[in-house]
């Protein structure tokens, strides 16, 4: 069990133990020892299904990367090679079989196609002359993966590029499944609401998904009330902006990848002498003070601290007063868990300092400046200055794109002298490939001309209210304290659906890419809920694209609203932040 | 015992007592259900299992419903014995009526208890299917209320099966009739059936029967099987699983001459893109083409713009290849890009030259860092023709030789750069890089030139607290004070710290 999942009003381990019984039941069929042979790049995803621990007790004994030649040696019976559906993949697949020693013991080869088998990859198989050599052949739909009690995620790295530049759904259709597997866990959806192409698309294949399945009615209670499918280039401006919630600082500076960062080992206490490597660390809601702090605003972040601090030294003195044999006993009972708060604590204020390093740096201060000016619709439509210094201080190109594109989606699109005029300055200083990664960025309508002269941008700021004045950062009012004024148009569009609805907002709807649209999933009279009064609906919102730790924390603060009427369960095809997003999108040529 | 129950004889209530006190009771409940069974006269039958019943008058109806089938178990329960389970007899009831009914000389399968137990039910189903008895199969099915995939669909199924063997009938008739029928029961495959409509023959009507079926990945193969491939390939854009559309594309690509493959990808947008990015992993060439048939200038200039990277090596290739880029990129009517490819050209053939005559490594650097090496290797005279042919702008030349005099460390160059004109980036850049080199002697020298707006901060930057402390005053600005106050550390600054307190309360007081 992890018990982080089953926190909130949706109990995410049930989902977690179908998948958990999915890979147990597939292992088994392997009689006897084993080694898997792993895709690199699923191993961090599998690694929030199944610990090795789960492995080992199905007999697998050896892993190996999955990698050209020969397979390492291991005396076991079965290799079985975990991969993603990729041609690539399959070549080096049918490279290990092929170089297998025909002197040594007879091995037995499995597949496991995550999330989808494919005829394709088994076509290449058969051509290359392997297909016969494997034993089991499966799929293992692991589409969408429980990250926290409230959060899924498919971490499908390209799913953005692909859908949104190269008209390739292939992720829209798992994304599809993995919610047709909600739906057999969790119940039918009685209500789909979406906004964009891709939502459109997603929302027809469960319609025909389920007209696959008749007969097999579900009869399982709903326990979701809503599914609203939103696509990403719905809202594009809201990944660029900085994230200023504690989480979302944690991914912009050192990046967080499967709930695991990698720190700098400096501030933290060494665990023994010459410990120079990198602290890994988990963040979950598994942890108290964690939970707790995540989605504030970083600024807020510092006071709960140093409370924290007072209250765990404040317990530990209470040793001074435990008189009687009785109280020494109820204290040292509670020692561990005191141990590890103080634990929990002293990793989070060294990370807290971390961050406030960079916050409190000049040029984080004029890049956050200039990113609010964009936002707020302040000289949106000249070249900007910070920019200019930026590029011929040569900082990070991710940086200067960013900004670039902030610019661009806050102007809808930039004039073409001033867009030109960035374009050359970028290829001078960074090179003339990155002409390539320019137009991949201008397909996917981050950076581009703009058309019609005409800058919607400003509507869209004033009808959703996207600009805050008033931000507290402390005890906030409103969901743009996650960007310290900035209320995430993405989250701004869930809450507006789900009070008044989004009849109020229909001229901005239209100026939005892509249809919106409502669909409903008839429920047989016996699964029909009727709600107690002050009951919240519970929505799960799909990002399709990506989505960001702020507008998570964005989502969070409104599920914890009193009168809010809507809890959120979130997921999205890739867990992301500007930066990892626009590299996504770049092209390196050599 | 029995008899004399039946008749209703004051003997049959002693025995009773004498079974009952024996405590046989149930034994001899059980033998009689059990031995109706083995009856195959149904009078002998209700008979029998009419004993498992309580004596009393207005039973018996219940049981002669019970065999004629449409009594409902769960009503039985009036057991003359208190707990004796009716399982037993309602299973027997069931057994008996689906064996009186084969029994039945219209079907004629004579069989007994035993061997029907032995057979179990779905053989005998099977058999009746065979024997084309549909509607008792189904009946049955029914009436035992087997699961739907097992019982009724399995039935329907053959029964479907069989009637695309009726050549007499027209596949239009056939089709509807079968999905009359079937509708939408769960657990039928209609392909399935259109496999086994193929199998005689009839395409047609495998088409048509296709149709109706919900789940492409079965559609999709039996087409193929068909050689109805691009039926096939709307299929499965349909269905939005896009390894079914590859299985498709490659198929069809195998079938259809390159004109004909082509065309059909220009009329299913899906598709294409689809397929143009296995090219672009697997078939370079082919994408290519793709892109002239669609007169795609824009992405032929990417595509040649990659090829100068991924497949040339030697430099003569590549500027061709990027002559190649920019002519479609003109094509395009993307003058932008095609301006820049032909500069990257430019810029290509130079860093030749300059490996050539000066040695060292240029190739592939950008022009800012092909500037950079440039004044980093003493070339001056050269970095300034270049970022003239290729108008750099001035303020980022001055952040780039700042930058790089400053990696040199050559303070008497920078500083006669920066007397060359007045500066478009200000000094402050100038105090900020000395004193990143840790050289605070120069960064002062450029500290007095800053400008009034950024001189507080240069002179902080320097650490001349004190002077700064004067201009913040001077410049009776709220924000530059706290600054300079922020600074003051120490007994050092005491003094200042104190001038700046009296120049508030001063500035408050007016």
């Amino acid at each position: 069990m992890a018990a982080h999942l089953s926190y909130g009003r949706v109990n995410l381990n049930v989902l977690r133990e179908a998948v958990r019984r999915e890979l147990r039941e597939f292992l088994d069929k392997c009689a006897g020892s084993k080694a898997i042979v792993w895709d690199e790049y699923l191993t961090g995803p599998f690694g929030l299904i199944a610990q090795y621990s789960l492995l080992k007790e199905h007999e697998v004994e050896k892993m190996f990367t999955l990698k050209g030649n020969r397979l390492p040696a291991a005396d076991v019976k079965n290799i079985i090679f975990f991969v993603r559906p990729r041609l690539e993949l399959m070549d080096i697949i049918a490279e290990n079989v092929l170089s297998e020693d025909r002197r040594g013991p007879v091995r037995d080869f499995h597949i496991l196609f995550v999330p989808r088998r494919s005829l394709l990859c088994e076509q290449r198989l058969k051509d290359l002359g392997v297909l016969g050599s494997f034993i089991h052949r499966e799929e293992y739909s692991l589409d969408l993966i429980p990250f926290d009690g409230d959060l899924l995620s498919m971490e499908s790295e390209g799913a953005f590029k692909e859908c949104y530049l190269e008209g390739d759904q292939t992720s829209l259709y798992h994304a599809a499944k993995g919610l047709m597997t909600l739906q057999a866990l969790y119940g039918t959806i009685p209500q789909i609401f979406g906004k964009g192409e891709c939502a459109r698309q997603v929302a027809n294949m469960m319609i025909r998904m389920k007209r696959e399945f008749t007969g097999s009615q579900n009869s399982i209670f709903p326990v979701f009330d809503n599914l609203l499918l939103l696509d990403r280039n719905v809202d594009l401006l809201t990944p660029l902006a900085t994230q200023l919630t504690y989480e979302g600082l944690i991914d912009e500076i050192y990046g967080i990848q499967n709930s695991y960062a990698k720190l700098p080992p400096e501030k933290f206490a060494p665990k023994k002498q010459g410990d120079g490597e990198a602290k890994k660390l988990q963040l979950n809601s598994a942890e108290e003070l964690y939970a707790e702090i995540r989605d504030k605003n970083f600024n807020a972040v510092g006071s709960v601290l140093s409370k924290k601090a007072k209250v765990i030294s404040a317990a530990f003195e209470e040793r001074h007063n435990a008189k009687t044999v009785g109280e020494i006993k109820q204290f040292v009972s509670q020692l561990p868990h005191m141990q590890a708060a103080r634990g929990s604590l002293a990793n989070h204020t060294s990370i807290a300092e971390l961050i406030k390093d960079v916050t409190t740096s000049e040029d984080f201060f004029d890049k956050l400046t200039v990113e609010q000016e964009f936002m707020s619709g302040i000289d949106t439509d000249k070249v900007n200055n910070y920019i200019e210094d930026c590029i011929a201080q040569k900082h990070p190109l991710i940086k200067v794109l960013r900004l670039v594109c902030l610019q661009s989606v806050c102007n809808s699109g930039l004039k073409q002298k001033v867009l030109d005029y960035y374009k050359r300055e970028i290829l001078q200083t960074y090179g003339y490939e990155h002409i390539l990664t320019l137009y991949n960025l201008e397909k996917a309508g981050l950076l581009k001309p703009q058309t019609g002269g005409r800058n919607n941008y400003p509507t869209i700021r004033k009808t959703l209210r996207l600009w805050m004045d008033d931000v507290n950062e402390q005890n906030p009012t409103d969901i743009s304290y996650v960007y310290s004024g900035y209320a995430p148009l993405s989250v701004r569009l869930a809450q507006l659906l789900s009070r008044p609805g989004w009849r109020s907002i229909e001229e901005v709807l239209r100026i939005l890419p892509g249809p919106h649209f409502e669909e409903r999933q008839p429920l047989p009279t016996g699964l029909q809920k009727k709600r107690q009064p002050g009951e919240n609906r519970v929505t799960l919102i799909f990002f399709l694209g990506g989505v960001t730790f702020a507008e998570i924390a964005a989502l969070r603060f409104l599920s914890q609203l009193e009168d809010g009427g809507t809890e959120y369960v979130i997921a999205t095809t890739k867990l992301m932040n500007g930066s990892s997003w626009i590299e996504a999108l770049m092209e390196k040529p050599f | 015992m029995t008899w004399l129950w039946l008749k209703e004889s004051q003997k049959a209530d002693e025995y009773l007592r004498e079974i009952q006190e024996l405590g046989q009771l149930t034994q001899a409940v059980q033998q009689c259900i059990e031995a109706a069974g083995h009856e195959h006269q149904p009078d002998m039958q209700k008979s029998l299992l009419r004993v498992g019943l309580e004596g009393r008058a207005g039973q018996g109806w219940e049981l002669s419903l019970l065999l004629s089938g449409s009594s409902q178990a769960a009503s039985f329960g009036k057991c003359f014995l208190d707990r004796f389970p009716p399982d037993s007899f309602v299973c027997m009831c069931q057994d008996l009526r689906v064996l009186n009914a084969v029994r039945d000389y219209h079907i004629g399968i004579p069989l007994t208890y035993s061997q029907y137990k032995q057979l179990t039910i779905q053989v005998l189903l099977d058999r009746l299917v065979l024997r084309r008895l549909y509607p008792l199969a189904i009946q049955i099915c029914e009436y035992l209320r087997l699961p739907e995939v097992q019982g009724v669909s399995r039935i329907l199924a053959h029964w479907a099966c069989y009637k695309v063997q009726q050549k007499d009938v027209s596949d239009e008739d056939v089709a509807r009739a079968i999905n009359q029928k079937l509708g939408d029961t769960p657990g039928v495959s209609y392909s399935d059936i259109a496999a086994r409509a193929y199998g005689c023959g009839r395409t047609e009507l495998a088409i048509k029967l296709l149709e109706y079926e919900p789940r492409s990945g079965e559609q999709v193969p039996l087409l193929l099987k068909m050689k109805r491939s691009k039926l096939a390939l709307s299929k499965a854009i349909e269905s939005g699983d896009t390894d079914l559309v590859f299985t498709v594309l490659l198929h069809l690509k195998n079938e259809l001459n390159r004109g004909d493959f082509f065309m059909t990808l220009r009329n299913q947008p899906m598709a294409l893109s689809l397929y143009r990015q296995f090219c672009k992993h697997q078939e370079l060439e082919t994408l290519k083409d793709l892109y002239n048939q669609d007169d795609n200038h824009q992405e032929l200039g990417s595509f040649h713009i990659r090829a100068s990277y991924a497949t040339e090596e030697r430099i003569e290739g590549r500027v061709a290849a990027l002559q190649t880029a920019a002519d479609a990129f003109y094509k395009a009517k993307n003058e932008f890009a095609a301006k820049a490819t032909e500069d990257q050209m430019r810029l290509l053939r130079l860093q030749r030259r300059l490996e050539d005559e000066l040695g060292g490594q240029f190739l592939d650097l950008s022009l800012h860092d092909t500037v950079t090496t440039l004044i980093l290797g003493g070339h001056n005279k050269r970095a300034e023709q270049l970022a003239r042919d290729f108008r750099i702008p001035d303020k980022r030349l001055w952040w780039l030789k700042l930058t790089a005099l400053a990696d040199l460390e050559d303070w008497e160059e920078l500083e006669k750069f920066s007397k060359s004109k007045k500066s478009p980036i200000g000094y402050l850049p100038f105090v900020e890089i000395c004193m990143k080199q840790h050289n605070k002697y120069e960064a002062k020298k450029y500290a007095s030139r800053v400008g009034p707006e950024q001189k507080v901060k240069a002179l902080l930057l320097v650490g001349d607290v004190a002077q700064a402390a004067d201009v913040a005053i001077e410049h009776r600005n709220e924000a530059e004070l706290s600054l300079v106050l922020s600074h003051c550390t120490g007994a050092t600054d005491g003094a200042t710290a104190d001038k700046i307190q009296r120049a508030r309360a001063q500035a408050q007081k007016k």
